[in-house]
């Protein structure tokens, strides 16, 4: 193991494994030493402690929701067969194709006072704006409301494949003893399953946590949102390196949670197997109920969010024109970013394969790149910049923002590489080198062949995180280098969300793409 | 054309965290023969073979083609250049190559039309030619296995080294595969190493079998030698079920054909046949594979087990006549 360790050929992994980690850790470094400035006690007082709570607040809302959203959903395409069980069966991962912060312009205009909602509401009863309550999205479970309904897939996920395998068995004895359906979840499905499903709430929550353009737009003053503006409104440095430790506490605890939850498997979800007992074809009434709940959820999370946005684009005419520069450099960085991080996730890879050291180190940070929000990583990246002198601007800033996207995504594309390698026989490596093939024969004649397909999803995955990344090109890009996301968050901030609307399909087109190869995965494992 | 060189291991040993595997090993294959290696799982056959093929380095002990020294003291040539072939469990075939990509796949050296006919030569041989052109997923078990021999035969290695290569087939083809495939292997006149855990495959196919226990080769002959002469109980048991008795229990008539003078002597079920001899009765029977297993009551705190062929019209409770076969009686003292 020590001997594969300090060989020549573990140069690169650990150069790379050095490049992705070290934002993450200057981050770290950063919020444990921070001194001067703004004192501690204000720190704590005015700052951390209020946006630390908004946090958990809206993270404990949320993962409520999530629950409501996904469990039930998920128990009735796993056990029973209705009307577009089928259908619904994928559909159901469709939200995740979404970014928060679209899902949080898409609701803002629909629950708006001018927004639809409102408008048939007032025109049913004959009241006027002033005479009902109606709910704000703008505040901590409006947030939370968002962010579930654009991540409860994850939890949906786990669920299914909870369903369907763990329990099986044990479903089909309770059954057998003559549990009736409401007890056969109570009593044996949601416990058996519990655990895989809390992971998956984890790990949604992981995400939720790194949010930072729906709570800014919604103006909920969570820890990411207090980062940048303690850095750019504030002034306050120390104060950003703080609420950045905070964060990427909370962000680790839950990766955590989600590996011990699911059994070291970590964020894997496409090796969960939806392979299913036998459906119970439910009886006709509850049949349709079971077809409108699937079907409101879907409403909610996926159809009536976009089909807004695409009226709000038609219906003010919103010009396309300005739209090919952001395109333009929104596929320039993404290509960037995505060579980057898909040489480093496939040098990882492959070289970790005969060393367990190496391994374990290319995990660690992959996962602490991973965990760790995207403003986090941004501000490791403002420190290194602060500390060497150099200026946020021209090929410096766009090779730091490279970097950075590098050191979060990386681990999204070691994750289908290893799960094609994986899915080959152990032995493969053996039989090649006893063939004669070894070093750059073996890898042009038997590794780079057998992991394209995995290559092209990580590929395609790379390329739509970064695609859809907001907060370190906000706080990174160079003048003149907006990309989709951050023009759409910048008109719907400014309240001119008819100008957000054809950014923001853009990259809820591109984010299908990923989602349906996903979907497509699951559905395999399904049939087989 | 290899030299039909034998591959011989001497004093190999082999231990991880502390814990040896393999210990102080010494075999030696001869061309032309299959040699089973068995043991029973975590006896180090596994290590032994991966030693043999250089994908693990030997702590001591060294492995020889003819005169080539492949590991030893201050040498230890890399598994890419020692050219031994190797069968793995799982195939270990190119899902991205057809049957013909797989089998060419070691042949690089040769020129593009050399390395064509080689490859053809061997998917003949292994009755792959109507598959030639399909993908490892298309393939039954039994043909995956036929092309990753092939692919293993094909390059002209110095020895071939197969690591249960049988074990992950239907059992209702295996032995028709099986025939087939090492007698490819002998035709190909090299030294050829079976490992398996399974001791009638060993017995039925092999030219020669090496007991492995604890790490150590026991014992290494012919299979009817060492099934009926085994040097002591770990190579008995290997090969078969054996049963333990008081040499004082038998009958004294038995006792006089039986050598040595321990306490405990062991016997083959297949010892005890039914026949003119002694009358004992039948305390159970049980149907185990292709026989019927009888325990017989020697006294009212002896029983013994003998063996028959099933369909016999017998019960617990009947008396029936034994006699005994002393050659399958072993006293290890």
């Amino acid at each position: 193991m020590l001997r594969s360790a300090l060989s020549p050929r573990s140069i690169p992994p650990v150069l790379i494994i050095a490049l992705v980690g070290l934002p993450v850790l200057v981050a770290i470094w950063a919020g444990v030493t921070a001194g001067g400035g703004a004192t501690w006690e204000h720190i704590l007082a005015n700052r951390l402690v209020p946006y630390t709570l908004t946090t958990i607040i809206v993270l404990a809302i949320s993962a409520i929701i999530m629950l409501g959203l996904a469990v039930p959903a998920a128990w009735l395409t796993s056990l029973y067969e209705f009307p577009g069980r089928r259908l619904f069966s994928w559909a159901l991962i469709l939200p995740l194709a979404m970014p928060g912060y679209v899902m949080a312009y898409a609701w803002a205009d629909l629950m708006g006072v001018a927004g639809p909602l409102q408008a048939t509401l007032r025109d049913l009863t004959g009241w006027s704006a002033r005479d009902y309550w109606f709910p704000n999205l703008f505040s901590a479970p409006g947030l939370a409301f968002v962010l579930a309904s654009t991540l409860f897939p994850y939890v949906y996920i786990t669920a299914r494949a909870a369903f369907s395998m763990q329990s099986l068995a044990t479903l089909e004895a309770a059954r057998s003893l003559g549990t009736p359906p409401l007890g056969l979840f109570w009593k044996v499905g949601l416990p058996v399953a519990l655990p895989t499903i809390l992971g998956g709430v984890s790990l949604a929550l992981m995400e939720a946590a790194a949010d930072y353009g729906a709570a800014d737009f919604l103006g909920v003053q969570t820890l990411g949102v207090g980062i940048v503006r303690s850095w750019t409104s504030f002034g306050e440095p120390n104060t950003a390196a703080r609420l950045a430790l905070v964060l990427i506490f909370i962000a680790s605890a839950f990766l955590l949670a989600a590996r011990v939850f699911q059994g070291q498997r970590g964020s894997q979800q496409t090796s969960n197997r939806w392979l299913t007992p036998r459906r119970v074809p439910l009886p006709r009434v509850w049949g349709i109920a079971a077809t409108g709940l699937c079907g409101l959820i879907l409403l909610i999370c996926f159809f009536a969010p976009v089909s807004r946005l695409a009226w709000l684009a038609v219906e003010t005419r919103a010009s396309a024109q300005d739209l090919w520069p952001l395109v333009r450099t929104t596929i320039l960085l993404g290509l960037m970013g995505t060579t980057g991080a898909f040489l480093a996730a496939l040098v990882f890879t492959l070289s970790t394969k005969r060393s367990a050291l190496l391994r374990l180190g290319a995990r660690g940070v992959a996962a602490a790149g991973y965990a760790a929000p995207g403003v986090v990583l941004g501000l490791g990246a403002l420190f290194i910049l602060k500390v060497t002198g150099q200026a946020l601007s021209g090929t410096i800033a766009i090779a730091f923002l490279v970097w950075i996207y590098i050191s979060r995504f990386t681990s999204a594309g070691v994750e289908p590489l290893q799960a094609t390698l994986d899915r080959l026989p152990k032995s493969l490596d053996d039989a090649t080198r006893s063939l004669g093939s070894h070093g750059l024969n073996q890898f042009v004649r038997v590794d780079l062949p057998l992991l394209t397909p995995g290559a092209i999803a990580a590929g395609l995955i790379l390329f739509v995180e970064i695609l859809k990344e907001l907060p370190a090109t906000l706080m990174l890009r160079p003048f003149g280098w907006d990309t989709l996301a951050v023009r759409a968050h910048a008109y719907a901030t400014d309240e001119r969300l008819a100008q957000a609307t054809l950014p923001s399909l853009l990259i809820v087109l591109a984010g299908l793409a990923p989602v349906i190869l996903l979907s497509w995965r699951l559905g395999r494992t399904e049939r087989n | 054309m290899s030299l039909n060189r034998p591959l011989v291991a001497t004093g190999l040993s082999r231990s991880f965290s502390g814990r040896t595997v393999v210990d102080r090993a010494n075999l030696s294959l001869e061309p032309g023969l299959v040699t089973a290696l068995v043991g029973p799982s975590g006896s180090g056959k596994t290590t032994l073979l991966r030693m043999l093929a250089g994908m693990e380095t030997p702590d001591s002990g060294s492995v020889q083609s003819g005169d080539d020294l492949l590991s030893g003291p201050g040498a230890f040539v890399p598994i890419e250049k020692r050219r031994i072939g190797l069968v793995f469990q799982d195939f270990a075939l190119f899902p991205h190559l057809s049957v013909l990509g797989n089998v060419m796949f070691g042949l690089q050296k040769l020129p593009k039309p050399e390395r064509l006919t080689q490859a053809e030569t061997w998917i003949e041989r292994l009755g792959l030619s109507h598959r030639r052109e399909a993908y490892p997923h298309q393939l039954s078990g039994g043909e995956q296995q036929r092309t990753a021999i092939a692919r293993a035969l094909a390059p002209d290695p110095v020895a071939i080294l197969l690591d249960e290569p049988f074990s992950g087939l239907d059992p209702s083809m295996r032995d028709q595969v099986r025939t087939a495939a090492l007698d490819a292997v002998r035709a190909a006149q090299i030294p050829a190493l079976l490992v398996t855990h399974d001791a009638s495959e060993a017995l039925l196919h092999a030219d020669q079998i090496a007991v492995i226990h604890n790490g150590a080769i026991l014992q290494s002959d012919a299979p009817d030698t060492v099934y009926r002469e085994p040097k002591n109980a770990h190579v008995a048991k290997a090969l078969g079920p054996l049963h333990t008795v008081d040499r004082d229990a038998l009958p004294d008539a038995w006792q006089a054909q039986i050598d040595g003078g321990s306490k405990k002597v062991h016997y083959r079920p297949e010892a005890i046949r039914l026949g003119d001899g002694l009358e004992l009765t039948i305390s159970s029977m049980s149907l185990a594979g292709a026989v019927t297993e009888l325990e017989l009551d020697l006294s009212p705190t002896v029983k013994i087990i003998a063996v028959c062929q099933p369909g016999r019209p017998l019960q617990v409770g009947d008396s029936v006549q034994v006699s005994l076969n002393p050659e399958l009686v072993f006293d290890f003292a």
